[in-house]
């Protein structure tokens, strides 16, 4: 049995810990809810293009032979031949160029699609794709710190997170056979939340472990590797890494010409050799060459993860199988580690999977929101113990943080979703927007929240979610109806149901609005989500409450 | 445990954050020898170790207010540190240098 004071000892730490980092843990889940979605959410913010059908795989051949006849640089960076036809890919052929830049320094990337006319010359065209999908994997990521420092902080706020779950379990063991599962609805409304706290919180714990393993071990991605390298290793890790490298790497090029086989006949040649493996694109390195090989990203039924780095490689000549890296070949280290990433990223089990993730997320958010409500509410019954009948100004306080960060990331990444369609073509550099118009909201909510208090802002800020987050289908239903809006309407069951979703979000923001406006109007005096000021002792209180802001 | 347990918050929390990620490079060394393969095992070892070792690391801090105070912490994860850290430098410059 574990005793009182542990109990007491680690629900300090549980608390401590929990107020000081949930509300970075409340983006990072937020985001990362959405980024289950990140390719739905791509294709629905991707212009109407060429698109893949306009080259059949049959006329691909010639495609391939103008581009790498045109475009050296692609030949050698890789051609990518899309097989799916998602509303992100603009075209059967695309391929990534170094922008001018010194040797060996950091530098940037243009995109470019090519397709062909229909008198069967070659078009090629540089277009930037929407980034919007990464932008959110950013916020995800880094809650919008810059690298490394951002990194560093999250693996500081995951270290810590991992540890408020040991302690939460701690706390909640002695009375877990008792409460668990227990929901008391009633008058106690605290009581009521800690209850659902703890139901969300337990049986999510697989999961939310895994995150904070997982995320501890990215945010110090960096630093860890240097000190396994010089603790542990002493330069035996770079060996073991360039022995990877060249494990996914294509031949390198012969200089003679080559026949290159056709694309559908490659397919049919993987197939034959890699029964099970389901390629998403391929990729021609040293496309002409004699030893040119194409590369297959995709996943192997039956097994859990992407192989990302072209797993499988097969000569582009004779299509025999080069280098065979897809799951089930892999040893058990990498098996294990590819697991563990598909556990944080919801790679398994298919689109069920990803369902439960979505709403996972949304659940740890939500988790991290109610127990910084739970905290503020407790410091108020400690209080009014003490004879005060008004928030503390550090209660008052963290609210309005609450509500302003918690809101206004929601609100921010709704609007920053919508101004895809807006903005595309309007502006030069439409992925500096998206960071602009996130940012933009996102501190507005912060200062709308601290000049109105925690109560008032939540009502208007959950508002502003709704309608930003309704926004979405509004836009597309905006952009089906009047074609000169110059927007476009999808109609791919992916990206609709990026509309449909978002509809009923702001239809439960509107909802969470209207029980909030409810609550600051009629809930108790003395709470944070109070409009109303506690009978007597006002005018003094209020004035100072005034100044103090 | 009659004399019950100090709270020690800083010593102890600075012993999990700095001794957790000791013990943590250190044991997972040690399965870097001493695992299947040993240290020169071709695969993906180095990336796995990171999990390992961010989950011994929350696993040590996680539990280190148990001990009866900071100095208790200090001192019992700083033993099992040097323990941990002989075994793997007695692997890596002596058994397979």
């Amino acid at each position: 049995m574990i005793r009182a004071e542990i109990v007491k000892l680690y629900k300090t730490v549980h608390t401590w810990i929990g107020v000081s980092c949930g509300l970075a843990l409340f983006i990072a889940f937020y985001a990362g809810a959405l980024t289950m979605f990140q390719e739905p959410i791509a294709r629905w913010a991707s212009p109407p293009a060429v698109g893949v059908e306009a080259v059949s795989l049959e006329d691909a051949p010639r495609l391939l032979e103008l581009v790498a006849a045109a475009y050296p640089e692609a030949r050698e960076e890789g051609i990518t031949l899309h097989l799916r036809g998602h509303e992100n890919e603009p075209a059967r052929v695309t391929w990534v160029e170094d922008e001018p830049h010194e040797a060996g320094q950091p530098h940037g990337h243009v995109h470019w699609w090519a397709t062909l006319k229909p008198d069967g010359s070659l078009m090629a065209k540089q277009e930037e794709p929407s980034d919007l999908a990464e932008f959110i994997n950013d916020v995800h990521m880094r809650i919008g710190i810059p690298n490394p420092w951002g990194s560093y902080f999250m693996g500081v706020v995951s270290l810590l997170y991992g540890v408020t779950l040991i302690a939460g379990v701690i706390v909640l063991l002695p009375s877990l056979a008792k409460d668990f599962l227990e929901l008391r609805i009633g008058k106690n409304l605290k009581r009521m939340w800690l209850d659902a706290h703890n139901v969300v919180g337990i049986t999510a714990l697989p999961f939310h472990l895994v995150i904070a393993v997982t995320a501890t071990a990215w945010g110090f991605g960096v630093p860890l590797w240097s000190a396994q390298e010089s603790v542990i290793f002493g330069g035996k890790q770079k060996i073991a890494m360039a022995h990877d490298l060249e494990r996914w790497r294509a031949p390198p090029p012969t200089g003679e010409a080559g026949a290159m086989m056709p694309p559908s006949q490659l397919l049919q040649r993987l197939n034959a050799q890699v029964p099970d493996f389901e390629p998403k694109v391929m990729v021609f390195r040293n496309f002409g060459d004699k030893a040119a090989a194409a590369k297959f990203a995709g996943a192997e039924r039956g097994y859990v993860g992407d192989t990302r780095f072209g797993g499988v490689i097969l000569s582009a000549v004779t299509g025999t199988l080069i280098k065979d890296n897809r799951a089930s070949r892999q040893d058990l280290d990498r098996r294990v580690g590819t697991v563990i990433l598909a556990l944080h990223t919801g790679e398994y089990g298919g689109i069920t999977i990803i369902w439960a993730y979505f709403f996972l997320g949304f659940s740890g958010a939500w988790l991290f929101y109610s127990g910084n409500l739970l905290w503020i509410e407790t410091r108020r019954k400690k209080a009014r113990k003490e004879g005060e009948v008004e928030q503390s100004r550090s209660t008052r306080l963290l609210g309005s943080a609450t509500v302003g960060i918690c809101l206004g990331c929601v609100a921010g990444l709704s609007l920053t979703i919508v101004a895809a369609k807006w903005l595309h073509g309007r502006v030069a550099d439409l992925d500096a927007w998206h960071a602009y118009i996130y940012y933009a909201v996102f501190l507005g909510s912060i200062t709308w929240a601290f000049a109105w208090g925690a109560a008032r802002s939540a009502v208007h800020l959950t508002w502003l979610c709704a309608a930003f987050t309704v926004a979405i289908p509004l836009t597309t239903l905006l952009a089906w109806a009047f074609p000169m809006l110059g927007m476009w309407a999808h109609g791919s069951a992916a990206t609709v149901g990026v509309d449909i979703v978002a509809f009923i979000g702001a239809l439960c923001f509107a909802w969470v609005a209207t029980a909030t406006a409810w609550r600051v109007k009629n809930g108790p005096a003395d709470s944070v989500w109070s409009i109303r000021k506690a009978e007597g002792r006002t005018a003094a209180r209020q004035s100072v409450a005034i100044a103090a802001e | 445990m009659a004399g019950g347990i100090r709270p020690d918050w800083w010593s102890k929390a600075s012993a999990g954050a700095i001794l957790g990620l000791g013990l943590a490079l250190s044991l997972v060394g040690l399965y870097a020898y001493l695992g299947p393969g040993g240290i020169n095992a071709p695969g993906g070892r180095y990336s796995l170790m990171r999990h390992l070792e961010a989950f011994v690391w929350i696993m040590v801090f996680g539990f280190c207010f148990l001990f009866r105070s900071g100095r208790a912490a200090w001192a019992w994860l700083g033993a099992a540190n040097l323990i941990a850290f002989a075994a793997l430098f007695a692997c890596r410059f002596y058994f397979f240098a």
